[in-house]
């Protein structure tokens, strides 16, 4: 049976890891701090797949992005998907390269349909991950690109039936107003996607604990749960998380030797 | 210990090469020169994308000559991951029917259309004969990572170990030198790091 899965995603920008809260950064600590104090090698084997994002909000550099996806592809035995910032073929195939198995695309999907054609031709679908930000307001949802700075005049039903007709491989969709508060997924939203979607679904925004996870991994359609919640999860937090999960018979992959 | 990745210009080599960093294993070249790869005590044929288009670039490599005068021959252990496990069959029908290197008795076809989506991507759970070299101290169902949408098939005896997935296919092969594995061994957790290690200690 196709196993869910459990995403950390590492928030990179400029050098440093991040925790974000509704897209606001902190800085956290660089790659060397990140692997001395969080002995970074170790988590990951508590993942299904690492999501790398490239948050730096002035000019995006692909070149420096990529040497640390290649530090991280050293540690990790599992599918790694990178983004943030890619506008040309040259771009994604330096991080495929440098150990990326995925690539995720946001602002182009609306700035160069072309592009995303191209990728989608040259290296397949299932490379292909599509980042969705929304925010809600009431009953209606507000799909934004350009790191939540754009807002689109489309509604996410709309937004994300165009990204099925670009034959991108997944979706993944992250909460702004959830993004790092630690108060649990948007369940409804979710749920309401989760009835159009036809392309396996990536929740984001709001996990903060091994519930949150589960419920997530309990919701029909929801193909794997993120969390980028470094203060939460790190340390023992994610190898203990993915017990509980294990344990109360959730249907993700057993790393047995 | 010397590996030798087979390079023919498609797949992800990096996290082949850093799993088997990780397994202690010093020397490792990507190469696709005759000579270095008749040094190296295994083989790798590493590979993602289309059959037609990787058999064009072995051939335009003389790689078919070669590998066949290595493997088939000179009897040095190969392992086939993903399109490297399926370019050891006879043939596919991607992108039109395609001869393989033709090391095994299997064919290469595309998932049937139903309702199991295409490609079939993710950690899936293969059957697993621990009496096998590959599979050595293993038993079970063990989770492996999968990313393909084309499938080998083959009635003959190849102690082959299924998957299911809307139908079974063959997940993996071991006949004498040569296995095959249609998973990423290299992105699968301990799981497939233990595979990889069989392969190099048993083969």
């Amino acid at each position: 049976m196709l196993r869910k899965r459990i995403i950390f995603t590492l928030i990179y920008s400029n050098g440093n890891f991040m925790q974000s809260r509704n897209f606001r950064l902190q800085k956290v600590g660089d790659i060397n701090w990140l692997e001395k104090n969080y002995k970074f090698q170790k988590i990951a084997f508590s993942l299904d797949e690492l999501i790398v994002l490239n948050a730096s909000r002035d000019e995006k550099s692909t070149l420096e992005f990529a040497k640390i996806i290649n530090r991280l592809a050293d540690d990790v035995f599992i599918p790694i998907a990178a983004g943030g910032g890619i506008r040309s073929i040259e771009d994604a195939e330096l991080l495929f390269k440098n150990g990326a198995d995925k690539i995720i695309l946001n602002s182009p999907l609306i700035d160069d349909k072309d592009l995303v054609k191209k990728l989608v031709q040259k290296y397949g679908s299932q490379s292909i991950v599509a980042s969705v930000d929304y925010r809600r307001t009431g009953e209606q949802h507000e799909v934004y690109i350009h790191d939540g700075a754009t807002k689109l005049d489309l509604s996410l039903q709309k937004y994300i039936s165009y990204l099925e007709q670009l034959h991108i491989g997944e979706i993944y969709l992250n909460s702004i107003d959830q993004d790092g508060t630690g108060f649990g997924y948007d369940i409804s939203t979710i749920e309401e996607v989760a009835k159009f979607v036809t392309v396996p679904l990536i929740i984001a925004g709001g996990a903060g604990n091994e519930l949150h996870l589960m419920e997530g991994l309990n919701t029909d359609h929801v193909s794997a749960v993120a969390t980028a919640n470094l203060f939460n999860f790190i340390g023992d937090g994610l190898p203990k998380a993915r017990e509980k999960v294990i344990l109360n018979g959730l249907n993700i992959a057993k790393w047995l030797y | 210990m010397t590996v030798a990745i087979v390079d023919y210009g498609m797949g992800n080599i990096k996290s082949i090469e850093s799993a088997l960093k990780y397994l202690g294993i010093k020397n490792i070249s990507l190469t696709n020169s005759y000579d270095i790869l008749e040094k190296a005590d295994k083989l790798i044929l590493p590979g993602v994308g289309s059959f037609r288009h990787a058999m064009d670039n072995i051939k335009a490599l003389n790689l078919d000559q070669s590998l066949h005068e290595l493997v088939i021959n000179k009897k040095k252990p190969i392992l086939g991951i993903c399109l490297g496990m399926q370019l050891m069959t006879k043939s596919s029908c991607e992108d039109g029917f395609t001869l393989g290197l033709n090391f095994i008795d299997a064919e290469v076809t595309r998932f049937e259309q139903n309702s199991f989506r295409i490609p079939h991507v993710g950690f899936n759970q293969v059957n697993v004969d621990s009496n096998l070299n590959l599979y050595h101290e293993m038993s079970g169902a063990v989770d492996f990572y999968f990313t393909h949408s084309y499938k080998v098939l083959s009635n003959q005896p190849l102690h082959q170990c299924l998957c299911n997935y809307g139908s079974d296919f063959i997940a993996s092969f071991e006949v004498n030198n040569i296995a095959g594995v249609q998973f990423h061994p290299e992105l699968s957790q301990h799981n497939g790091l233990k595979l990889l290690n069989n392969f190099i200690k048993r083969f």
